[in-house]
């Protein structure tokens, strides 16, 4: 026969197991939080001259190559900008295969994407289709319709 | 894999495998424990009991070790831990029920690892977006087919055999992916003015057409089924998805105007709807009318007499609620373990929803991070609504409390959310961490 007070205690008991369950959670997301600085301590040097190394050659504007009427053309690379048909675009392409507002060129922790915005055509990179945002370095070739741009 | 994520991935599988340990054994006290209180003596079946939940959680620990090591390492075992707590209080209330729960629980784990394996990188979904979308439309309407079947006056099951299954469940996931992803790829599109020429103040018909014909097609389907609750939850994530992907805040002032007065047209004119707002405000008045208040009052019963502690699992009277398995699996906790234990329902609930958000501000691509918005918002606001019914916070529409109420859809749709948050949540993790890696091993 158990009576009723030590069921009342293994109550109690199993409340603060659950309870000692969500302190470690507590502590898990403290830990989480705090974790991304000790992480940085730890990281290996070629890390920081790798990123410097790297936004020395950041690229930072793109250049069109064709059609050649527009050859030489530099578009600097600065912020968020669209590229597109439509007069509301930063660079406008008077181009029939460009869709209204077609691509979308940014940076983001000192690296530059460009992203495709449901073109019908499609924007390329390299010749290879852009489906999500892919990072952009110098020398890189983007088309859109007929343009394409090189990155300098 | 580079040195930061997998110190990262270290830290998280070590305080994975940590809670779950834990969580185990307080269900398997918890299990003892009802057995006690309700035949003063311990479950015979308690050894293996015990076995079989460790080995499920280690099971999917180890095919998170595997498949998506740099997870966040809250999310399964919280899962596992409102899992196993609706178990036991299932068992306390009935026997069939629980072997039953134990199997979908089963199948629910097999998902869960399943989906890692198969979905490696959450953008492989975005592929898939209008085949999903049929899928979902195919399954919310597979109970109006011959294979439906009525329970509760909602048509929302289908029979496979002696089993019967809520499509809907699994129909809302593929809603979430086709939101987000819809969204996705025309953002811009979607977040600004175009439509009509003269006095542009809507997006283009064009790329609004596809996601309101979805909600559409979706409403419609649960109206005729008669199911609210699925029809709230549904609303709600389109108006959360679609603030959340284009930024507009303007979607989510037109979506509650849109919804208060589509409430209020249905309260003023579905009869059914207006019961159930008349039982929510005056359940003892309904008491025992047919469809009254009386689930609504006994639950508060149940509430109230489980006081601060509760009165001990497996000497509460919950039998006495109807649905107590299912609807009402709060107000039992409620009872037998009072204020403390709702407490930790409702923690454990916040600290989900708190790692999905946390997931979805930290992926790299904006597809899993509106796909983690989408199924966090799902989890929340489910649990949200159904809790709140409970609690009479709000009129009460039957939805599942995700882990914890009996039903095997519920469990299996939950599990897989819970695996693809773990998929984004690992990718994102490993990306952030390894591409620096990768990018300074490349200029090095």
């Amino acid at each position: 026969m158990v009576s009723d007070q030590l069921l009342n205690v293994l109550k109690i008991c199993l409340l603060a197991l659950l309870y000692l369950f969500f302190l470690r959670v507590l502590r898990a997301v403290w830990v989480e939080v705090k974790g991304p600085v000790l992480a940085r301590e730890h990281a290996p040097s070629p890390v920081a001259t790798g990123d410097r190394h790297r936004r020395r050659r950041a690229p930072s504007c793109l250049k069109v190559v064709e059609p050649p009427a527009l050859a030489g053309a530099r578009y600097e690379l600065s912020g968020e900008f669209t590229l597109g048909r439509a007069a509301g675009c930063q660079v406008t392409l008077d181009d029939t295969f460009a869709s209204q507002i077609h691509a979308r060129v940014f940076d983001r922790d000192d690296h530059v994407y460009v992203e495709d915005l449901g073109s019908t055509n499609g924007t390329w990179l390299n010749r290879a289709k852009v489906t999500g945002p892919l990072e952009l370095s110098r020398g890189d070739r983007l088309q859109i319709g007929n343009t394409v741009f090189e990155v300098a | 894999m580079s040195l930061d994520a997998s110190l990262i991935a270290k830290s998280r599988r070590r305080t994975e495998l940590g809670l779950i340990v834990i969580g185990a054994f307080a269900v398997g006290g918890a299990y003892a424990l009802a057995s006690l209180g309700r035949t003063a003596s311990l479950p015979a079946n308690i050894g293996p009991f015990l076995g079989v939940i460790v080995a499920l959680v280690l099971v999917a620990h180890l095919a998170v070790r595997r498949y998506a090591r740099c997870a966040d390492g809250l999310l399964l075992p919280v899962a596992g831990l409102l899992n196993g707590l609706g178990y036991v209080v299932i068992a306390r209330l009935d026997h069939q029920l629980a072997s039953r729960q134990a199997i979908w629980s089963c199948v629910g784990v097999a998902a869960f690892i399943a989906t890692l394996m198969i979905v490696r990188r959450g953008r492989d979904l975005q592929r898939y977006r209008y085949t999903l979308l049929l899928v979902g439309i195919v399954l919310l309407m597979l109970p109006m087919s011959p294979l439906g079947r009525d329970i509760n006056g909602a048509r929302v099951w289908i029979a496979l055999g002696p089993m019967s299954f809520q499509p809907g469940e699994i129909a809302k996931l593929c809603l979430v992916i086709f939101i987000a992803s819809y969204l996705v790829s025309n953002r811009e599109l979607l977040g600004m003015a175009t439509w009509p020429k003269f006095r542009p103040f809507l997006p283009h018909p064009k790329y609004l057409g596809p996601l309101l014909a979805a909600l559409a097609i979706g409403l419609a389907m649960l109206v005729v089924q008669n199911d609210f609750g699925q029809s709230l939850l549904i609303i709600t994530l389109f108006i959360i998805m679609l603030w959340v992907g284009t930024g507009r805040g303007g979607y989510l002032f037109v979506g509650f105007i849109g919804f208060a007065a589509g409430m209020f047209a249905a309260v003023r004119s579905v009869p059914h709807v207006r019961q159930r707002f008349d039982v929510w405000l005056h359940p003892w008045a309904t008491y025992d009318k047919i469809g009254g208040g009386y689930q609504i009052a006994q639950g508060a019963y149940a509430l109230a007499w489980g006081g601060l502690a509760g009165t001990g699992l497996g000497l509460g009277s919950p039998g006495l609620i109807p649905e107590a398995q299912n609807d009402f699996i709060f107000a039992v906790i409620g009872e037998e373990l009072g204020l403390a234990g709702t407490t930790i329902v409702l923690v454990a609930f916040l600290v989900l929803i708190g790692a999905g958000l946390r997931v979805a501000t930290h992926a790299s691509d904006r597809f899993d991070s509106l796909l983690a918005v989408g199924l966090t918002t799902l989890l929340g606001f489910q649990s949200f609504i159904i809790i709140a019914g409970v609690t009479r916070v709000l009129p009460l529409t039957g939805v599942a409390l995700p882990f914890v109420s009996y039903g095997g859809s519920s469990v299996l749709a939950s599990y897989i959310l819970l695996a693809l948050l773990v998929r984004v949540s690992d990718e994102s993790t490993s990306r952030d961490h390894g591409a620096r890696r990768e990018r300074a091993m490349a200029a090095a």
